[in-house]
């Protein structure tokens, strides 16, 4: 194809190439944009004045309470959202299921911008950012630490999923020799980055098991990382569901006929995966409940709070995952996917900030400013997101 | 003779066997629910 000289044989070729790529595409006043922009705007002057005068400036953070919403949601739970892309190129590459085959580009890209974007907010939630490297580069390497393990895992995974994906950019850059070699790594790839996932997923459990006395005995277990590990299987699942759906509608241009007749077999195939993973859980959990004597502790408030996480947003998707794959009805699948969503965010949540410190009088709410932070850096990602699907194969038929 | 005493069921590990149990049979109950799907309705939104 001329097209492969033209765009590689110089720099010049290729940075004109990049240039025009770089430039927006479509119409520019879409709801999104219009609803992104001024949050992404508000958001980046938000963390220069937070880089300037510091984390109490735009946080409600203090001693007692150093971890809140960033860490809470775009760290904590984020990377348990990002679970799909390692049960999908489990799937796929290691069981060899090939059905799942069309979904595994925009699930790895998924997960690729997931762990970047949150990944980088976790600058954003650390009182001395500068000192971030240290894990990398030997300074205080502090290897007792279960985030030493994390840092290190977060940055092989990031470059695990990077390696996954780089067929594509090597197909968007029509390298055809590049991408032959680069899909040669990808198995290899594949096993590295579904070991590291296991044990990052659960490491961010095991960060907790220091922090007995502050996290409600409810939430709070010696296998807390098993727990946070299995739910993220099917937070992964559900994701890739609500992700898909959407994909699916906003893209529908992108995507080839075939993968639009072929979507809905593959949401009945996540369902009933997600209706097995979170039955295992719930038992999980409510054999960890009875394990440790917890009935006094589901009389109060804190306890109803806990059924409504475990019953209402694990048992019930649960049901209606496996009710929706047994009688074809996709729309009950997709309310049981958002609902496992809220679930694993209540989760995640609880754990890290609303069941931390739930003996303090003074409970750490929230400002306005740390909500506008963590809806950027989402809303970041989803333009980076829309920016690859729309300019790479990632929804190609042939791959 | 010693009288016959009833085992509380809390203080020992029964109900955590009686669970697994459960679990299982549920289990096995799930996986051949989800093994053979309904062929009638698929309302696709």
């Amino acid at each position: 194809m001329n097209k492969d000289v033209a765009i590689t044989d110089s720099f010049g070729n290729f940075f004109s190439f990049l240039i025009q790529e770089l430039k927006p595409r479509g119409p520019w006043l879409t709801p999104f944009n219009i609803i992104s922009i001024p949050v992404i705007l508000t958001g980046v002057g938000i963390l220069v004045y937070r880089f300037i005068h510091g984390l109490g400036s735009v946080t409600n953070l203090s001693q007692e309470t150093p971890w809140g919403l960033w860490m809470g949601f775009d760290v904590v739970t984020g990377v348990a959202l990002a679970g799909g892309a390692y049960v999908i190129t489990f799937v796929v590459y290691v069981m060899g299921v090939d059905k799942y085959h069309g979904i595994v580009r925009a699930t790895v890209l998924n997960g690729l911008l997931a762990y970047s974007f949150y990944g980088a907010a976790l600058l954003f939630d650390i009182g001395r950012p500068w000192n971030a490297p240290n894990p990398y580069i030997g300074n205080s390497f502090g290897f007792s630490s279960v985030l030493f393990l994390i840092c290190w895992h977060f940055l092989l995974y990031m470059i695990a999923e990077f390696v996954e994906f780089s067929p594509v950019i090597a197909e968007w850059l029509h390298l055809e020799k590049a991408k032959r070699f680069l899909k040669k790594l990808t198995l290899g790839t594949v096993i590295l980055g579904i070991t590291l996932s296991i044990l990052h997923q659960s490491g961010l459990g095991a960060l907790f098991l220091m922090a007995k006395p502050k996290v409600h005995p409810l939430w709070w277990s010696e296998f807390i990382p098993i727990l946070f590990f299995v739910s993220s299987i099917y937070a992964g699942l559900a994701m890739i569901i609500v992700e898909g759906t959407v994909s699916h509608r906003v893209f529908s241009r992108l995507i080839p006929e075939k993968h639009h007749d072929h979507f809905d077999d593959i949401v009945f195939g996540l369902a009933k995966g997600a209706a097995i993973t979170m039955f295992v859980y719930y038992f999980f959990k409510a054999l960890l409940f009875i394990h440790d004597g917890q009935w006094d502790l589901i009389v109060d408030g804190w306890g109803l709070w806990y059924l409504v996480e475990v019953i209402g947003f694990v048992l019930i998707p649960a049901l209606m995952f496996a009710f929706g794959f047994k009688h074809r009805s996709l729309r009950i699948i997709k309310i049981a996917a958002v609902m496992a969503l809220i679930g694993i965010v209540l989760n995640r949540m609880n754990v890290s900030v609303i069941c931390y410190n739930w003996y303090a009088d003074v409970h750490y709410i929230p400002t306005w400013q740390e909500f506008v932070v963590t809806f950027m850096v989402i809303f970041s990602e989803l333009w980076v997101f829309r920016w690859f699907v729309t300019r790479m194969p990632v929804f190609s038929a042939d791959h | 003779m010693d009288s016959f005493t009833y085992v509380n069921i809390f203080e020992t590990k029964g109900l955590e066997y009686l669970l697994l149990l459960c679990f299982w049979g549920l289990f096995v109950y799930l996986i051949k629910y989800l093994s053979t799907p309904d062929k009638k309705g698929n309302d696709s939104s």
